[in-house]
């Protein structure tokens, strides 16, 4: 089978959507149809699932265990029950990290001596895999892939791709440049370990390169011009590195975030993204180095005032517009939403297409605030082949059985107290969903 | 948990000093030392109140040594052209190791960190340049220094900040080159040492 390059299929988009940034196409219908560009390459991505996860010690979890399919996955329960935990605890075996803090006193359960957890991933590239995550405080975090033990942390991420929705991604289009940025990093580190590589390396140097110029500014003194010299250079080196694969990510990410778009906003509204380190937009992959460089002399006697590295990567921002709009302080709550859906969605199929496997998505309790017809929409797009498997938490099973109607979808119960059911722990609700789709 | 022995206790808490030993391996270690004959643990004490009394740095290359110059300043038949620059006297043993190298040290007791309070002044830096700008007499002049520090971000600036102030003597100045460990699969090298193995890679 031969797999189609992913431009040609771009062409037959654009051509779907001749209207696109024609004000007189303002109204599209919502209904979604599983985009064809998508479906059309779905030969060539593998498929990637979490078949269950065992946790013990985590929050509410004292000891559970889950089972999911390769679909849509449903976690249903009240609020405070642990519903959040169980997707917190996929995302660490994932990136070695919950979604929620980096901190592991805080993913472990009060009282508890230690957390461990452990899941099955399915991969039609690599097969079974466990993963294996442990965590004693004072001791530290361990994890096993395949029973071997990691060496860093870092070496995991990229393997198990993953996207996440929750509430929290209001901040990446209404907040500060930070969450953008850490948006960006998520998503490029998933798919080059280099790029995690660099960024921690740079993360190091700018620690250590304020340290000496905010030292200096105490003793009122500047800093031994040849030993500035050295740590920019090796800043220069990281943080250059950064901004071209940061450029080069935004050129590609572009069209992504388009067709998410078209793909659940009802409005024939064009986003685009513009990333321009140190306001250059004359920015390349290849004169980063030296405008980076340049941009620092310039700023040299500021940093010296101020004892803090003022330019690079750490500071740029990732601008978004609608049209013409600056998303950040013109978008409506509504806007606001898509384009945090949009963004999301976007970085799954720019991973997908990166990795040549479906990742793994989970939805933090996003349906509790939308209408039924985004519901829906987004709905469809899970059950369509575009995405692999998703797993879902929300307070009510119905927002989701309503829409899905006799399709089946695997549900877990999580009751208070962390005690995961397999089955409704009362039937009195079961009338509510279609009898004939149960087995 | 608590030792019945405050002396034990006092052993144990000197054990859990030792880099990479936790409370656990101390208590463990302490257990050990109970059970040896008095002779092998006075032979113990004694080794290490020797490094202490016997051990000085050599004040040519900064190595530890018992006689100053150390034997391999002191040897005739190494290379004293060429000087190999260390952050710790544990990598001048880690190269020894190699029987590969035949030129000279210089340990500089570290590596440039401000985070750690660690600047130019308190390595031996300036003792390097000397040896390379204005060599005594009877020394010969050095032609190559060769900069073996870690490949850390501390190690990389350190390396450049040598190289800077080497620049205006005639001194051949190398890094030591960064690749893929022997012995390893290609297949199974993290993408950024696989790429820094391209970017630095040899014609044949």
């Amino acid at each position: 089978m031969a797999t189609r390059p992913s431009s040609s299929s771009n062409e037959c988009v654009g051509s779907a959507y001749p209207f696109r940034h024609s004000p007189s196409a303002h109204q599209r219908p919502l209904k979604v149809v599983p985009p064809a560009h998508l479906s059309k390459i779905k030969f060539s991505v593998g498929s990637l699932f979490i078949k269950s996860i065992h946790l013990k010690g985590i929050r509410a979890h004292q000891d559970s265990t889950v089972n999911f399919d390769d679909g849509i996955n449903l976690i249903v329960g009240p609020n405070g029950a642990g519903k959040t935990n169980i997707l917190e605890a996929v995302h660490l075996l994932c990136l070695s990290k919950s979604f929620l803090t980096s901190n592991d006193r805080y993913v472990l359960r009060r009282g508890e001596p230690f957390y461990e957890v452990e899941g099955h991933f399915e991969s039609d590239i690599r097969g079974s895999v466990t993963v294996r995550a442990a965590f004693v405080p004072g001791e530290g975090k361990k994890i096993f892939v395949g029973g071997a033990v990691l060496e860093r942390m870092v070496d995991l991420v990229g393997r198990f791709p993953i996207v996440v929705f929750s509430p929290g991604d209001q901040r990446l289009t209404a907040e500060g440049p930070e969450f953008r940025r850490r948006f960006l990093d998520n998503i490029v580190s998933q798919s080059s370990s280099l790029y995690l590589d660099h960024l921690l390396r740079y993360k190091k140097v700018l620690k250590q390169r304020n340290e000496l110029l905010l030292s200096a500014r105490k003793r009122r003194q500047v800093p031994d011009a040849v030993l500035l010299d050295s740590w920019t250079q090796e800043l220069v080196l990281h943080g250059a590195a950064i901004i071209a694969d940061r450029i080069r990510f935004t050129e590609k990410y572009a069209g992504h975030l388009e067709r998410a778009f078209e793909q659940i906003s009802s409005v024939a509204e064009r986003p685009t993204i513009v990333y321009t380190p140190f306001a250059d937009h004359l920015a390349t992959p290849e004169n980063a180095s030296d405008l980076y460089q340049a941009e620092l002399e310039r700023r040299r006697q500021s940093e010296l005032d101020r004892g803090v590295t003022l330019v690079g990567p750490h500071r740029d921002d990732l601008e978004m517009y609608l049209d013409e709009m600056p998303v950040r302080r013109f978008a409506s709550q509504g806007q606001h939403r898509t384009f945090g859906m949009a963004l999301k969605l976007a970085q799954y199929d720019y991973l997908k297409e990166r990795s040549a496997e479906r990742p793994i998505l989970l939805l933090d309790d996003i349906f509790d605030n939308l209408d039924p017809a985004r519901i829906g929409a987004f709905l469809d797009i899970l059950d369509s082949d575009v995405i692999g498997q998703s797993i879902t938490t929300a307070a009510r099973k119905e927002i989701v059985y309503n829409h899905l109607g006799s399709h089946p979808c695997r549900t877990t119960f999580v009751e208070t107290g962390g005690l995961v059911l397999e089955k409704e722990p009362t039937d009195v609700l079961i009338g509510t969903r279609d009898s004939a789709s149960s087995d | 948990m608590q030792f019945s022995s405050e002396s034990v206790e006092a052993l144990v808490d000197q054990f859990a000093r030792l880099p990479g030993i936790g409370r656990k391996t101390a208590r463990r270690l302490a257990a050990f030392i109970l059970k040896l004959p008095k002779a092998e643990v006075a032979q113990m004490a004694d080794a290490l109140i020797a490094v202490k009394e016997k051990v000085i740095s050599c004040t040519t290359c900064f190595n530890v040594t018992d006689h100053d110059p150390c034997p391999i300043c002191a040897s005739e038949r190494r290379d004293h052209e060429t000087v190999c620059v260390v952050e710790e006297p544990g990598d001048v043993m880690a190269i020894e190791r190699t029987q590969g190298y035949s030129g000279i040290y210089h340990v500089l007791g570290g590596a440039i960190s401000p985070l750690d309070g660690i600047g130019p002044e308190d390595l031996r830096i300036k003792e390097l340049i000397a040896r390379a700008a204005n060599p005594a007499e009877s020394d010969p002049i050095i032609g190559e220094v060769i900069l073996a520090v870690n490949p850390s971000v501390e190690g990389d600036t350190t390396a450049y900040y040598i190289s800077q102030l080497l620049a205006p003597f005639e001194v051949k100045v190398t890094r030591l080159a960064r690749g893929i460990p022997i012995g390893s699969d290609l297949e199974f090298t993290d993408e950024a040492t696989l790429t820094r193995a391209l970017l630095a890679r040899v014609s044949m």
